[in-house]
């Protein structure tokens, strides 16, 4: 990839608002494959804890390309990323393009009782604070991009896992896709169909908290008042959903089982998926993750388990992690987010990043 | 009074129940906290429908993660159909970036920033108290109430300073000249003010006293109190005060600043409880706190019934 960038364009500059040394390794990559530096700014929290963002160079006229990734912090991450672009606005750069590899707070994306869509707000306040585009990567669920009024990019790093489980996994020929839950039947599918493989899918765990309260808001009220206003006018009851016991559709017995999720985080229902696998004939089990997110004592349960191998990108610093935790291998994407950074300053097509993309993927 | 909640965030949960209680009714239920991945989690635990909501959140302590739930909450009530939501910020968090300064023109305007995101979340009104500068006001297009907490000021003053009448209000620098003759002149005392003279950038520099103190009490008056970086008072001891006492709405004290007021010869340093001060209070025998928790809930009744607020500028509910 020839690194020759157009100038004549005004410029580009690519800053990232992260103070945390870890999590700005990925951006110096990202700097070194486009064959630029990464921008002088200074972002530190001061000691009554806000944050403080002092840019040390020229932007006006520049396009900006800001990459933030997520670490442990993340509302202090969000107010770095928020203060910077804002900061770049009013000092005239001439367009904003976050790149966030890990959109936050992507699983409070529904309307869930009487809480907040705060995929919706986030959305909302960083259009305002002045982004012009967006690039992400791997989005919780795809229609988040309606959230945005301004474009959004959201590439994959499937390829990258594709091309990991080719030629990482000796007798992958021999292994099945597995979704560990229906809701990621499609991604498990898109998976399979490209290595010609079998899926299983896993049903009957239990469900965690979230699509617990998928439903929204529970209207009518599930409890019974007495009298109600007219007998024949009753409104049926919402019947309790009720958890089968595990099963897993498909054929697993002396395969190799991998499963394909977007987001590793709480792994408690992916280790009760291993067991499962496990027990029906699975010889070993790999996950595949986009986003490794593995908060709190998941590498520990992880090492304890039946599970062989954890694959994740680097879209969230794990450096912590994997010493705890050397069953966690990591794929770098930062050769796809650097040439969509390209493609965009240079106002080049984006389509050959998406060239073997399923529907569902 | 009907069809009015209150509801509270983590920063400060005992100046909201100090309101409520003031109110004649109990906080709001609703359940904040943290997923294992740190992204913060709101749920409000009653119906808000066509309510008239207020929201109590403070930027003190960890303001960043204060500040998301805060904006979280907002945002909930809003789209659980509350008819209008009020954001009740006693200390408004980044209210010190609210300029570009001469060292980078490329700071950002962190105030106008926080602006935003508190209206794109669906506020609709903001009551906060002694903002840093009153343009702040501006960076809305909601309205604010900025109270002010002089008029709880001068009442302490009054009620714990014994030599009241013959103190010296004294401003620690150029900038604060003007609420300090605000209280000078109700006070019907003299006031001084305290003026660097720097000869070099980051060379500490004289300091020149522009008024009498001496044989008075001193009083210094500002509005936030951060690291306590430069010491005013053995200056103001040397220069003849009896007395020094220290007045400021927003105590913040991060980092070092307790050591250095344990250090320093104050005899009192007072602070309002817009910020939490139980733990520092510990640690330091030197701070008193002014409750203000009667001045918000005053605010808050009168802006839900539709009454003048006004009066709250010059006098201290009872």
């Amino acid at each position: 990839m020839s690194t020759g960038m157009n100038h004549t364009k005004g410029g580009l500059l690519i800053f990232t608002a992260n103070s945390h040394p870890s999590s700005r390794e990925l951006s110096k990559r990202i700097a070194e494959r486009l064959g630029v530096e990464l921008g002088k700014v200074q972002v530190y929290q001061e000691d009554n804890r806000e944050t403080r963002v002092q840019i040390q160079e020229s932007v006006r006229g520049k396009d900006v390309f800001i990459i933030q990734t997520m670490s442990k912090d993340v509302n202090t991450t969000i107010m770095e990323l928020l203060i910077m672009v804002y900061a770049c606005r009013t000092s005239c750069a001439r367009s904003i393009t976050g790149v966030l590899p890990y959109f936050p707070y992507s699983k409070q994306c529904k309307m869930r009782k009487r809480g907040s869509i705060v995929t919706k707000l986030l959305a909302s306040m960083m259009c305002k604070a002045g982004l012009s585009h967006l690039i992400t990567m791997d989005l919780h669920q795809k229609e988040i991009q309606g959230f945005f009024n301004i474009p959004v990019d959201n590439l994959r790093a499937s390829p990258f896992l594709l091309q990991y489980i080719q030629e990482e996994i000796p007798d992958y020929r021999n292994a099945v896709i597995v979704a560990k839950s229906p809701a990621s039947a499609k991604r498990a599918q898109s998976f399979a169909e490209r290595l010609r493989l079998g899926i299983a899918v896993i049903h009957g765990e239990a469900q965690d908290a979230e699509s617990d309260l998928v439903d929204g808001r529970h209207s009518p009220p599930t409890v019974k008042t007495t009298g109600a206003i007219h007998p024949s006018m009753e409104i049926p009851l919402l019947i309790p959903k009720e958890k089968p016991p595990i099963t897993v559709v498909g054929d697993v017995g002396g395969r190799i089982a991998i499963i394909v999720d977007d987001i590793i985080d709480d792994v408690d229902s992916f280790l009760a998926a291993a067991e499962t696998l496990k027990e029906r004939g699975a010889y070993k089990i790999f996950i595949m993750a986009t986003h490794g997110i593995l908060s709190s004592d998941a590498p520990r349960l992880i090492e304890e388990s039946p599970i062989h191998q954890v694959v994740v990108t680097n879209t969230i610093p794990h450096e912590l992690q994997k010493l705890q935790c050397p069953k966690i291998q990591t794929v770098d994407i930062s050769m796809i987010l650097s040439e969509a950074i390209r493609r965009i300053h240079n106002g080049e097509s984006m389509s050959y990043l998406f060239a073997n993309i399923g529907v569902d993927d | 009074m009907p069809n009015i909640k209150i509801f509270s965030g983590s920063s400060h949960r005992e100046l909201s129940h100090k309101i409520a209680d003031r109110l004649g009714m109990e906080l709001g239920k609703v359940v904040t906290k943290k997923f294992s991945n740190q992204e913060t989690c709101v749920e409000i635990g009653e119906s808000v429908r066509g309510e008239d909501v207020y929201i109590v959140q403070s930027g003190c302590g960890e303001i960043n993660d204060n500040l998301m739930e805060l904006l979280i909450m907002i945002n909930a009530c809003k789209i659980a159909s509350a008819s209008r939501v009020t954001a009740v910020i006693p200390c408004f968090p980044y209210a010190r970036q609210d300029k570009k300064d001469k060292v980078g023109s490329r700071a950002p305007i962190s105030a106008k920033l926080v602006a935003n995101m508190l209206s794109v979340s669906g506020a609709d009104h903001i009551i906060t108290m002694d903002l840093h500068a009153s343009q702040i006001q501006g960076f809305f297009d909601i309205p604010v109430d900025n109270l002010y907490a002089e008029p709880a000021v001068l009442k302490w003053i009054k009620e714990n300073i014994p030599e009241w009448k013959n103190c010296t209000i004294v401003s620690p620098d150029a900038g604060g000249a003007k609420r300090v003759t605000s209280i000078a002149d109700r006070l019907n005392v003299d006031f001084a003010l305290i003026h660097k003279e720097r000869k070099k950038a980051n060379e500490v520099d004289r300091m020149v006293l522009v008024g009498d103190v001496t044989d008075r009490v001193a009083i210094l008056v500002d509005d936030m109190a951060d690291t306590c970086v430069s010491p005013r008072e053995p200056w103001l001891i040397s220069a003849g005060a009896t007395k020094v006492y220290a007045i400021l709405t927003h105590g913040i004290f991060s980092g070092p600043a307790i050591s250095r007021i344990n250090n320093a010869c104050f005899e009192a340093v007072v602070v309002t409880n817009t910020i939490p001060q139980e733990e520092k209070m510990k640690t330091c025998p030197k701070i008193q706190v002014i409750d203000i928790s009667m001045i918000l809930a005053e605010a808050i009744r009168r802006t839900h019934n539709g009454e003048s607020v006004s009066y709250l500028f010059s006098h201290v509910p009872l």
